[in-house]
C-alpha cells in the first residue's frame, strides 16, 4: 500500500477535527463558556425569539455606534 | 390548609381570603401584581412558563433612592468606559433563583433603549451592563430591576479578579489545543507501536512521524509556551524550577525526534512531548483553578457603599465625597448607617454599636457632646456630627493604614512541593547530562547516547510531581467546600497543617455574638402577642434575642398594631394599645416609671411590665457555641494550643474561659494589641492561626499565619482572612484542621509515590534499558498512580 493514502486520510480527518477545535476556541474567547450553568441552560431556553433577540441587540450596537459621542 | 392558594407572581402560598383577585389571578401583594402586569405588559410573561414552580421573593419596595447612582462619584467608582465609548458598569443581582429569572432580566434590560448588552452570569449573580449614557442612566436601569422585582447593587470588580478571569481562560484555550493534539498523537502512536512490534515500511513511519510532527508544534510552541516564560523568569531568578526541567526535557524531545524524521532511521518521540506539555499542564491548571474559587461568595458579602456623606453646609443638606469632608463640617448620621469620621454629637442621641472597635455587642448611648469613633454603626440614633478629624486621620483610615502593612508582613512558609521540584530538577538535569556524557565516552555514537540521556529527562517525567500537590489540594479544597469551609488559596492547606497555635476571638467566634434568652420567668398569666410586638419595635439586640426566643416557643403570636409607641433610648419601650399601657425594657426604664421590681442577675435582665406591674422577666446571656470545650481539647491533644483574646472585660473572659476550660487569655485588648501578640508569637517561631470574626480582628487575622474568619463575620474581616466558615460553628474549625493535615498527607504520599517511581525508573534509564513504549506507558502510570491516590482520600472522606 502506497503511502499516499495514509497521508491523504491523516490529512483530511485533522484537517476536519481541526476545524471543530477553531470553532471551540472561538467559543471559549466568545464568553460563552464563562458561565458553566448559563451555558447549560441555554439548550433547553435557546430559540428563534433568543435568535432575533442577539440579533436585534447587535443591530442597536451599530446602529448607537454611529450616532455615539461621549461627552 | 386546603384554603392556600399561590401567588401567580411569586408561587408563596397564602390564605385566599388575604389574596388580592385580578380577573383569574391571585396575588400575595401589590408588588407582585405590579410585576406580572409589567411584563405581560412588555409581552414577557413566558417567564411564567420558565420559572416553573420556583417560588420567588415578594416585590418590595424599600430601596434607597437610585438618583444616588447617577451622583459623579458613583460613576467614578463603578462606572467603566468601554472601547466604544459606552458605559459598563458590574452589579450583582439580588433575587436570581433560577434560570428563568436570568433570562426575565437580560430581557427586559434589552428592551430597554440605549442598553446595549446585558450579559448575567448565573453561577454567581453578576452582571455586566453595556449602555450608552445619552440616552439612559444608570438609575433608569437599576430602576427597571428593580420594578421586575429584583434589587441590583454595584461592586468594584477587581484588577485582580478581571486577571484572574483572563488567566482561566488562556488556560482553557491553551489546554483544548493540548488535549486536541494529545488525543490524536495517541491515535497515531498506537500505528507505530504497532509497527514497532510487527515490521512497518519506514515511509509510512516517516508519514506519521510528519503528521506527529504537525501536531505536536502547537502543543510545545502554543500550549507549552506558559512553561518556557517559566523557564526564563527561572533563569532570570537563578532558579531551577520544574519549568525548565519541563521546557528543556519537550524541546530537547522534540529536536531529536525532527532529527530522527529526517534520517528517517529509528524512533521519533513527538507523542512524549506532546503528553508532557499536556499533563503537566493540567496540574498548572489544577492549581490556578484553586487560587480563584473563593473570590466569588466574598464580592456578594461585601456590599460596599459609594464613598459620601451627608453634610449639613448653609443650611441645607447636601451629600459630600468623604476625602472632601473637612475638620468643623457637620456630618449627619440617621440610624442603621455606619460613622465614617470620627467626631463629637452636636445633635440628637442614642445608642451605637462599637463591635469593630472593641468586639463588645453591649450598645453603648450616646449623648451630645460625647465623642464617636469612625466605624462605629448607630442602631437607633439619628444624630449630627461636629467632625474633629478629616478622613485621612479617623480612625477607620488608621486602621486600614496599618491593615495594609500587617497584610505585607504576613509570613510565607515555603512550600514543600516547591523546595522538591528545584532539587528534583537540578538533579534530573545533571543527571542527564552525565549520562550523555558517560555514554559518549564509552564510546557510543552521539544519536545513542543523545538519546540515552534524553531519555533519563522523559522518563523522570516531571509529569507525575507536578499533578502531586495541585490534585491533592484540590481533593483537600472540594472536600472543604462541601462542608462550607472555603479555602482561599490552596497552599494554604499546606500552612495549616503546620499550625501550633490557635488563637480565638471570644464574641462571636467561641460564643454566638448575640444575646440569647437563657431564662424565662413569668409571674402572671399575659398575653404574648403584646410582648412579642412590642420587641419587635426595636432592632436592640436585646429585643432581637426576645423574638428569636418567642417565635421558637411558637406561642399562636399575631402582631398588635400599638396606638402610641415610643423607644428611650438605652431604656426600652413604651407603648399603648387601648387603655392597656405596656413596659418593656431594662431596670432604668423601670425606676424611671416607678415600677416596683426586686429581682437581679449577673445576666443581661428585660423587663415586661403590663399597666405598671411586672408581669415576666427574661434573662439573656451570649451562649458559648456546641462543642466548644470537646473541640478546644481535641485540639489540644493534636498538639495545637489554643489562646483567647477578647476586648471584652476580665470578668465575661474568665467566664467563657472557665466554661470551655481554657488557661490562657487575654483580656480588654484593642485590635492592635491582638495584633502584636501574633508578631510576639512569631517571634517564638510559632505558626499561628487567628479565628475571629469582627473588624476589630482584622489587624490580627491578617497579620496571623492563617486568618480564620466566620462566615457571619464583616465584610473587611473575610476580605483579609484566609479560610472562611461559611456555617461560623467550631465544628467547621475542627474539620478545617483535620482536612489540612489530610490533605498535606495526601502530598507527602504523592510525592513519595513519584520520587519512588523516579528511583526506579531512572537507573534503568541510564542504563539505556528503556524502550520507547515502556516510556510511553509508564510515564501514564505514574500519573495516573497519584491521581488514583488522592481520589482515594475523597472517597474515604465521603464515606465517614
Amino acid at each position: 500500500m502506497d503511502s499516499w493514502v495514509i497521508t491523504m486520510m491523516l490529512g483530511a480527518s485533522i484537517f476536519l477535527g481541526s476545524i471543530a477545535l477553531f470553532a471551540f476556541l472561538w467559543a471559549i474567547k466568545n464568553g460563552q463558556f464563562d458561565d458553566e450553568e448559563k451555558f447549560l441552560n441555554a439548550a433547553k431556553f435557546d430559540g428563534q425569539d433568543e435568535l432575533n433577540d442577539a440579533v436585534n441587540q447587535e443591530r442597536k450596537r451599530e446602529e448607537l455606534k454611529k450616532n455615539y459621542k461621549p461627552e | 390548609m386546603s384554603n392556600n392558594i399561590a401567588c401567580t407572581h411569586c408561587h408563596l402560598e397564602f390564605d385566599k381570603s388575604l389574596m388580592i383577585e385580578d380577573e383569574t389571578h391571585y396575588f400575595c401583594c401589590k408588588g407582585c401584581q405590579g410585576v406580572y402586569h409589567l411584563l405581560s405588559d412588555e409581552g414577557l410573561d413566558s417567564f411564567y412558563d420558565k420559572a416553573g414552580d420556583v417560588t420567588l421573593t415578594p416585590q418590595t419596595n424599600q430601596y434607597e433612592d437610585s438618583s444616588n447612582f447617577n451622583s459623579p462619584a458613583f460613576y467614578d467608582k463603578f462606572v467603566k468606559i468601554d472601547s466604544d465609548g459606552f458605559s459598563e458598569v458590574s452589579l450583582v443581582i439580588e433575587g436570581i433563583h433560577c434560570s428563568a429569572c436570568v433570562w426575565l432580566n437580560e430581557k427586559a434590560l434589552h428592551k430597554m433603549d440605549g442598553v446595549i448588552e446585558a450579559n448575567i452570569n448565573f453561577t454567581n449573580n453578576k452582571a455586566t451592563i453595556i449602555w450608552a449614557d445619552n440616552i439612559v442612566k444608570l438609575s433608569n436601569i437599576i430602576d427597571m430591576i428593580r420594578a421586575i422585582g429584583y434589587n441590583a447593587f454595584p461592586y468594584d470588580s477587581s484588577v485582580q479578579e478581571i486577571k484572574a478571569n483572563a488567566q482561566r481562560k488562556d488556560y482553557y484555550l491553551r489546554m483544548a489545543v493540548a488535549i486536541f493534539a494529545s488525543m490524536n498523537i495517541m491515535w497515531i502512536a498506537v500505528a507505530q507501536y504497532a509497527g514497532y512490534f510487527s515490521g512497518i515500511d519506514q515511509d509510512i513511519k516517516t508519514t506519521l512521524n510528519i503528521a506527529e510532527g504537525i501536531l505536536a508544534t502547537p502543543v510545545l510552541f502554543y500550549s507549552g509556551w506558559i512553561f518556557f516564560r517559566g523557564a526564563y523568569f527561572g533563569m532570570k531568578n537563578k532558579v531551577v524550577n520544574m519549568d525548565i526541567l519541563v521546557a528543556t526535557g519537550a524541546s530537547l524531545t522534540y529536536l531529536y525526534s525532527i532529527y530522527i524524521t529526517t534520517i528517517e532511521q529509528g524512533e521519533a518521540y513527538f507523542d512524549s512531548v506532546s503528553m508532557i506539555i499536556t499533563f503537566v499542564l493540567i496540574g498548572k491548571f489544577l492549581e490556578v483553578l484553586s487560587k480563584k474559587s473563593a473570590a466569588d461568595a466574598l464580592d456578594i458579602m461585601g456590599k460596599n457603599l459609594p464613598a459620601e456623606v451627608n453634610i449639613i453646609k448653609d443650611n441645607s443638606l447636601v451629600s459630600c465625597k468623604l476625602s472632601d469632608v473637612m475638620i468643623g463640617d457637620i456630618v449627619v448620621v440617621s440610624s442603621g448607617e455606619k460613622v465614617l469620621l470620627d467626631g463629637e454629637v452636636t445633635k440628637g442621641s442614642g445608642s451605637f454599636d462599637e463591635s469593630s472597635l472593641t468586639g463588645e455587642n453591649e450598645p453603648i448611648y450616646k449623648n451630645i457632646g460625647d465623642s464617636i469613633i469612625s466605624g462605629t454603626v448607630s442602631i437607633d440614633a439619628d444624630i449630627q456630627l461636629l467632625v474633629t478629624k478629616d478622613f485621612q486621620h479617623s480612625t477607620l483610615s488608621h486602621l486600614v493604614q496599618l491593615l495594609d502593612n500587617a497584610i505585607n508582613k504576613k509570613p510565607k512558609i515555603e512550600q514543600m512541593a516547591n523546595k522538591l521540584s528545584e532539587y528534583f530538577s537540578t538533579v534530573i538535569l545533571s543527571l542527564s547530562f552525565i549520562t550523555f556524557l558517560v555514554w559518549w565516552y564509552l564510546p557510543h555514537s552521539f544519536e545513542t547516547s543523545f538519546m540515552v540521556g534524553i531519555s533519563v529527562i522523559i522518563i523522570a517525567c516531571p509529569c507525575a510531581l507536578a499533578l502531586a500537590t495541585p490534585v491533592a489540594t484540590l481533593v483537600g479544597l472540594s472536600i472543604g467546600a462541601k462542608r462550607g469551609i472555603l479555602f482561599k488559596e490552596a497552599a494554604q492547606l499546606e500552612t495549616m497543617a503546620k499550625v501550633d497555635t490557635l488563637v480565638v476571638d471570644k464574641t462571636g467566634t467561641l460564643t454566638i455574638g448575640k444575646p440569647e434568652v437563657i431564662k424565662e420567668k413569668l409571674l402572671n398569666d399575659f398575653n404574648f402577642s403584646l410582648l412579642y410586638s412590642l420587641v419587635n419595635l426595636s432592632n436592640h439586640p436585646v429585643s432581637k434575642g426576645i423574638v428569636d426566643y418567642l417565635s421558637k416557643e411558637d406561642k399562636n403570636l399575631i402582631n398588635i398594631n400599638f396606638d402610641t409607641y415610643n423607644q428611650i433610648p438605652s431604656s426600652g419601650i413604651t407603648a399603648q394599645y387601648g387603655d392597656v399601657i405596656v413596659h418593656g425594657g431594662n431596670l432604668k426604664l423601670m425606676r424611671d416609671n416607678d415600677i416596683d421590681i426586686k429581682y437581679t442577675s449577673d445576666n443581661t435582665l428585660f423587663y415586661f411590665a403590663i399597666d405598671k406591674k411586672v408581669v415576666a422577666i427574661y434573662e439573656l446571656s451570649d451562649k458559648i457555641k456546641d462543642g466548644a470545650k470537646d473541640i478546644i481539647s481535641g485540639l489540644a491533644s493534636r498538639g495545637i494550643e489554643t489562646i483567647m483574646l477578647t476586648g471584652d472585660n476580665e470578668m465575661s473572659a474568665k467566664k467563657v474561659a472557665s466554661e470551655i476550660s481554657l488557661e490562657r487569655f487575654y483580656f480588654e485588648q484593642t485590635p492592635e494589641d491582638k495584633s502584636k501578640f501574633i508578631e510576639a508569637l512569631h517571634n517564638e517561631k510559632k505558626v499561628v492561626v487567628m479565628v475571629g470574626d469582627g473588624i476589630n480582628d482584622i489587624l490580627a487575622l491578617a497579620r496571623a499565619d492563617i486568618g480564620i474568619v466566620m462566615g457571619s463575620g464583616s465584610d473587611i474581616a473575610v476580605d483579609v482572612s484566609d479560610v472562611v466558615l461559611l456555617n461560623s460553628s467550631l465544628k467547621s474549625l475542627e474539620e478545617s484542621f483535620k482536612i489540612a493535615r489530610t490533605t498535606y498527607g495526601l502530598i507527602k504520599q504523592n510525592l513519595g509515590i513519584s520520587l519512588l517511581y523516579n528511583a526506579i525508573t531512572i537507573p534503568l534509564a541510564m542504563a539505556g534499558f528503556v524502550i520507547p513504549l515502556v516510556a510511553a506507558i509508564s510515564m501514564s502510570v505514574s500519573s495516573l498512580l497519584v491521581v488514583g491516590n488522592s481520589m482515594r482520600i475523597n472517597l474515604k472522606w465521603n464515606k465517614n
